[in-house]
């Protein structure tokens, strides 16, 4: 790694305190929240030291562009925890999971939106009736009257998205 | 900070993705586990992209299925789209003629100046101009030592100018052509395909994009796209009851309404066609679209049918 490829320390210092501020009142825009703003400031920055070869020509817009990536997560996530919501609240038995599962199922569910994000129609749904239904592939087949094998290629397709999504 | 993860390029997940099937398949498990801590040792890489297909396998394994189903089925259509949304992309005109976001995605979204659907701001700029932003709505602000100007992206915007000591010009552009106001208050809003703009005290003079231009006084409204300046119309007295947070209809049409109102929501409204031309009365909440579809209700034959709260269709009363 040459000594172009990592940021400076004293870049670092001078980075956060000539853009913090604009930052997070950028941030606070968008958000419309003080808290929430703050939270996102500090990941973009720290995102921001975590990358290698960075040309700091234009940090303003470095910054945006990782906070809207931030920031789309953010709401990304609070979709996803609202439909959990309604789904538990329209359960037809009541169905009350401690705290603790709740967030280990919330996480889940971040995760399985993003890596079913972008999947085409038919790939996502002979993906979630296996992995989500339990289906085996012949069944899938049988039901869906696709050949074994196309099957086999969209649960193919569908697991390199889902990974290349948590990669 | 942390190491920087191996990439994983697309023939790696591939052969992990054959793995995961065999081991799925549930034949010969023993050969297939042994086939993969084999496949893990190969390098780096493998093992990190082995550790990102159990991080599949383990995520779906977490959710029970009911809930699973029930929360993904409640958010395509919403996610999706809001998602598309505070891109700014075009959404894809579907049945429901979605509008459709002009200007470049990026642009709107680092606006200076934005609102959320349902939500309206009044900012007062730094020479005294009073600007209102409707709901949705998105302006970039640029005044220098020579000019001020306002880009409108999306939605309306209400703009009284204010008396500036440097005595620089004033306008506001959006993608077909530019408005400069002498002394006035006036609003501007983005439609399918063109610009509306309304005066309400003074004059503008608009330029479309292709070199019309024209002179709209107090009391006028039109529209204009890059090419086209549409004829002038009398304004309607309600029109500036949405800085106020009012809809006042009088004699309006139903699907008028719904657009209206809709405009003020997350989500979709709608109505069906066998009730469009129904026409609707009264002063109606902006600031609270559940009171104003409650009115709605009450003083129509009209019934509202949710199939999620953001996805709200309005129906004959039977």
């Amino acid at each position: 790694m040459s000594a172009g490829d990592i940021i400076q320390t004293n870049d670092i210092e001078s980075l956060y305190s000539g853009h913090h501020g604009w930052l997070q009142g950028w941030l606070r825009r968008k958000l419309g929240c003080d808290e929430q703003a703050a939270d996102l400031a500090q990941d973009t920055f720290m995102r921001l030291f975590g990358r290698r070869a960075l040309t700091l020509d234009q940090p303003r817009a470095l910054l945006t562009h990782i906070a809207k990536g931030l920031v789309i997560d953010h709401w990304r996530r609070q979709e996803v925890e609202r439909a959990y919501l309604e789904a538990l609240a329209n359960m037809p038995e009541p169905h009350a999971p401690s705290a603790e599962t709740r967030y280990l199922i919330l996480e889940s569910l971040y995760r399985i939106e993003a890596m079913l994000r972008g999947m085409p129609d038919k790939t996502r749904e002979v993906f979630l009736r296996a992995q989500m239904d339990g289906l085996t592939y012949a069944e899938i087949a049988e039901e869906s009257g696709m050949a074994l094998i196309t099957v086999k290629r969209h649960m193919k397709a569908g697991f390199v998205a889902c990974m290349a999504a948590l990669a | 900070m942390s190491t920087v993860l191996p990439p994983l390029d697309r023939a790696l997940l591939e052969e992990a993705a054959d793995l995961l099937m065999r081991l799925q398949s549930g034949e010969h498990p023993q050969a297939a586990e042994q086939a993969i801590a084999q496949w893990r040792q190969r390098s780096d890489r493998h093992e990190y992209a082995w550790q990102c297909a159990e991080r599949v396998i383990h995520s779906f394994r977490q959710v029970p299925r009911e809930i699973g189903r029930t929360t993904l089925s409640r958010l395509p259509q919403s996610e999706r789209r809001r998602v598309l949304q505070m891109l700014g992309i075009a959404a894809v005109a579907g049945p429901l003629g979605l509008a459709l976001w002009r200007e470049q995605p990026w642009a709107e979204w680092s606006a200076d100046l934005q609102t959320a659907t349902g939500e309206q701001r009044t900012y007062t700029l730094a020479d005294g101009t009073r600007l209102v932003l409707n709901t949705a709505s998105a302006v970039n602000v640029s005044f220098d030592g020579t000019q001020r100007h306002l880009h409108l992206l999306r939605g309306e915007i209400m703009v009284t100018t204010g008396d500036d000591s440097l005595r620089r010009p004033f306008r506001v552009s959006s993608a077909d052509g530019s408005i400069r106001p002498i002394g006035t208050r006036y609003a501007v809003r983005l439609e399918h395909g063109a610009t509306h703009v309304a005066v309400f005290e003074g004059a503008v003079e608009i330029t479309t994009r292709h070199g019309r231009s024209l002179r709209l006084a107090a009391g006028e409204q039109l529209r204009f796209s890059a090419d086209v300046l549409e004829s002038t119309h009398a304004l309607d007295a309600n029109a500036g009851l949405w800085e106020r947070g009012m809809l006042l209809a009088q004699d309006m049409r139903l699907a008028d309404w719904v657009a209206e109102i809709g405009r003020y929501r997350r989500g979709v409204l709608r109505c069906s066609g066998s009730i469009a031309e129904l026409r609707v009365a009264g002063a109606f909440p902006l600031t609270d679209t559940e009171a104003a579809l409650d009115m709605l209700t009450k003083t129509r034959p009209v019934r509202v049918r949710r199939l999620s709260n953001y996805w709200v269709s309005l129906d004959t009363a039977t």
